[in-house]
């Protein structure tokens, strides 16, 4: 497949060089061809698990369509119109705003600090880097059922130390904003240290000499951490925001489990888009509809994409840490399992280069699978 | 040359991809018994308390070449999103799937994708059944997909200690004089609630969404009327029964628990509410919690022979056999082999759950086998008396949704005190516009 499409294209320029030799003329392909081929699996696996997906989900989204009964009739972009004036929809975006605001701000503010720390000169060193690792390792739905447990309303550990000091109870699943609180926290267990450690990497390569210089000069620790330290990560923290941001707009898992008998809570207190889309397509058995809020979620992550690209662009430009984010490497997080409905931003993510890494990322994350179209435009 | 031969293996590949397909769909009714040289896997889906584990075993020692492969998930809501999957994805279902009837609903508008069980020899066994619950396997048109397993009767489940403690009677034959035996009412239910609560100050019940489903279960027509049309706007009986209940919680009688959660169990042994309302299957859910709250029998759950409001039917399985089955024919032989009434006086045992057909019901109530965990109860004997005058409700497409996410919703806001009950109500007619009306 791959070859018969590639084919025509390198040989068609061949007879116009009639005294090459066949061994030249495999070398020219070889030249032109090659790399193309060597790229293609990565892309015709993305058309067949991203992009075909992508639109199927779109087709499927401006039909009547039924969990269980299938394909109904052609309603053009009606689906569109409703779930725009549907409460629980802005409801859910508010929610996953939300968490993403609680999940991401501290835990960035508190990543920086421990990889501060850790940058110092510690005994055990590696002990203490892979300690900051270990919540990441462990399964999200292990650490949904421990925190369950941790914020139950009536039987749970923080309320009752909280009633034991005499304090009144915290509604943890019923009202809005403790419920975010919980999640929020359970995100930023898994997360920060890994965060951490990429911060850690970006830190460990800035050149010790401006250091000791700056210290020469009788700059103090927070001196040195505020203008060396955060200046010089600045593109390694903008990969992490942005990852931050693609990972927080997807949250399922956490709000799925905090409550497992419902959809985000009673009252949807703390049911986020993902999870909305999920009751959407399993439980009101609604596909149409499903597709729809799947496709709406597309586009703003489509939109945060292309937001944080441009800042991330006038930053790269007016900043001066370029080469400095090596360690963020190319690892792209995902914080949920992809819900069984297509969703859009789920796909294999090539490494990024390492140098420049702030544009090329911007561009890839802004990308979810179906922007890497767009992306050879750039 | 090339592209000659390339249609050639482009119509092979058509030929052959033909004859899959027309395979498949002869496949099913042409399987061959199984035996010791033709083994045969079936595979099982169940959920909750089935207690099937030693009746597989029995039947592959009875039957060399079956094995089974058994699945059990962990609740009917989650088995219902498995089931659902699968048949949308038209493939993964297991060749015998347990089906709850509050999704049968659901399952019924799509009775196309389920093996006419009459094939098998159903219509010849259609007695064994109370003739209900028969009927509610069966769909418009006549074919038979779904066996009963169990059905949910419903009787009052009481704790000794706190109706002691109360200066309430214990005895379960006092208790079930106590709510009015055959003429017991949910206006006597909620007054001797609030009783308990003036002398305790402590919950009457766990929380109201179970209340509500009972009520709902036992009157003629519920959510659907017996056409199939909704029938909760301006249902005055319903709205009704609704202030009843609303009126109740809102005088403190509910513990305003989750439900299906119970802090783990530990609402269950700390006297958080004194009566629960009990299907025959919940007493096996509730001896779930109990042994997860580390509670047994001093606990003090009893369970008496009333029901407020009369007879009444929550919940209740059946087996089908989906279309997809490779095994049809041995499908259905396991699903009627499990159903049978000799082997759901079994399943009763394991399960704590009560039988749907009338052999294994006269069974049961004949060994008087007594629950320990509920002080020594001759279930058997409570729970055929109370699915005595049970008439099976027409349950329509969004049934289990409605309960669920229109109804639990908006009592939760009584349960916690965030509204009255014409604002619960106003709620709960609005999230049915939302999610069943306008979906």
């Amino acid at each position: 497949m791959t070859t018969t499409l590639n084919r025509p294209a390198a040989s068609s320029p061949a007879p116009a060089k009639p005294a090459l030799t066949f061994r030249q003329r495999l070398n020219v392909f070889d030249m032109k061809a090659s790399p193309y081929l060597y790229i293609s699996p990565f892309f015709l696996l993305f058309a067949l698990v991203g992009l075909f997906p992508l639109g199927y989900t779109f087709f499927v989204s401006l039909f009547d369509w039924h969990l269980l009964k299938g394909q109904g009739e052609f309603v053009g972009l009606r689906n569109f119109q409703e779930v725009l004036q549907d409460r629980f929809f802005w409801n859910s975006l508010f929610n996953t705003m939300s968490i993403f605001l609680l999940s991401t701000i501290p835990q960035l503010i508190v990543a920086t600090a421990i990889a501060a720390v850790l940058d110092q000169n510690l005994r055990a060193r590696t002990f203490w880097r892979m300690s900051v690792l270990l919540p990441y390792i462990v399964t999200p739905v292990a650490v949904a059922l421990i925190f369950s447990n941790l914020f139950g309303e009536q039987y749970g550990l923080i309320n009752n130390i909280l009633e034991s000091f005499g304090f009144d109870r915290i509604l943890w699943t019923n009202e809005t904003l403790p419920s975010h609180i919980a999640i929020a926290t359970m995100v930023n267990w898994r997360w920060t240290g890994y965060n951490a450690l990429i911060l850690l990497a970006a830190m460990q390569s800035v050149p010790r000499d401006i250091y000791e210089s700056a210290a020469i000069d009788g700059a103090g620790v927070f001196r040195r951490f505020f203008s060396i330290t955060l200046p010089s990560i600045r593109p390694t923290m903008i990969f992490v925001v942005i990852t931050a941001t693609i990972g927080g707009l997807q949250i399922f898992t956490e709000p799925r489990l905090f409550d497992p008998r419902t959809y985000g809570g009673t009252a949807a207190q703390f049911q986020t888009t993902v999870l909305y889309l999920y009751e959407m397509a399993f439980q009101r058995q609604n596909f149409g509809k499903a597709s729809t809020i799947a496709w709406l979620l597309f586009l703003i992550i489509v939109l945060f994409g292309l937001v944080n690209y441009l800042i991330s662009q006038r930053i790269a430009t007016t900043g001066d840490g370029r080469g400095t984010g090596r360690g963020a490497g190319g690892r792209r997080r995902k914080r949920s399992p992809a819900p069984a409905v297509v969703l859009p931003a789920v796909g294999p993510q090539p490494p990024a280069p390492a140098a420049e890494p702030a544009p090329d990322l911007a561009a890839e994350q802004a990308g979810t699978p179906a922007d890497t179209t767009p992306r050879s435009g750039q | 040359m090339e592209f000659s031969r390339l249609r050639k293996i482009t119509a092979l590949a058509g030929v052959a991809s033909l004859a899959i397909v027309a395979s498949g769909c002869s496949g099913g009714g042409s399987d061959e018994p199984a035996s010791a040289d033709n083994p045969v896997n079936l595979t099982v889906t169940t959920f909750g308390q089935f207690g099937y584990d030693d009746l597989y075993a029995e039947y592959e020692e009875q039957n060399p070449g079956v094995t089974i492969e058994a699945t059990n998930i962990d609740g009917s809501a989650n088995a219902r999103v498995d089931a659902f999957t699968k048949l949308a994805a038209g493939s993964g279902l297991s060749d015998v799937v347990a089906v709850e009837e509050g999704w049968l609903g659901s399952i019924m508008e799509v009775s196309d994708q389920f093996v006419d069980l009459n094939e098998y020899g159903a219509a010849d066994i259609k007695d064994n059944w109370v003739d209900w619950k028969f009927e509610q396997g069966t769909d418009p048109e006549g074919r038979v997909i779904g066996l009963g397993t169990d059905i949910g009767p419903q009787a009052l489940c009481y704790n000794q200690e706190l109706f002691e403690a109360a200066g309430l009677p214990t005895d379960r034959k006092e208790v079930a004089e106590l709510f009015g035996g055959d003429d017991a009412t949910w206006e006597t239910y909620f007054d001797l609630g609030r009783q308990y609560h003036e002398t305790t100050g402590k919950a009457w019940y766990d929380q109201s969404a179970f209340v509500w489903n009972s009520m709902v279960n036992q009157m003629d027509e519920g959510y659907y009327t017996a056409d199939g049309e909704l029938n909760i706007e301006g249902n005055e009986a319903m709205r009704a029964q609704f202030d009843l209940l609303a009126a109740g919680t809102a005088d403190g009688l509910s513990a305003n628990q989750k439900q299906f959660d119970w802090g783990k169990g530990k609402a269950f042994v700390d006297g958080s509410f004194a009566v629960h309302v009990c299907p025959a299957w919940m007493l096996g859910t509730i001896k779930e919690q109990l042994e997860a709250a580390g509670g047994g029998p001093e606990t003090g759950w009893d369970v008496a022979d009333v029901f407020p409001g009369g007879a009444s039917n929550w919940g209740g399985a059946f087996l089908s056999v989906p279309e997809s089955s490779e095994h049809p024919a041995e499908a259905a032989k396991l699903a009627q082999w499990l159903t049978d009434p000799e082997q759901m006086v079994k399943q009763s045992a394991a399960a704590n759950n009560f039988p749907s057909t009338l052999d294994a019901q006269a069974e049961i109530v004949e060994a008087a086998v007594p629950n320990e965990l509920f002080n020594d109860a001759p279930y058997g004997e409570i729970f055929a008396s109370r699915a005595e005058g049970v008439v099976a409700q027409f349950k329509g497409p969004q049934d289990s949704e409605i309960q669920e996410n229109v109804f639990a919703p908006a009592l939760k806001i009584l349960d916690s005190g965030e509204g009255t009950a014409d604002e619960a109500w106003s709620e709960a007619i609005q999230l049915l516009n939302d999610r069943v009306v306008n979906n």
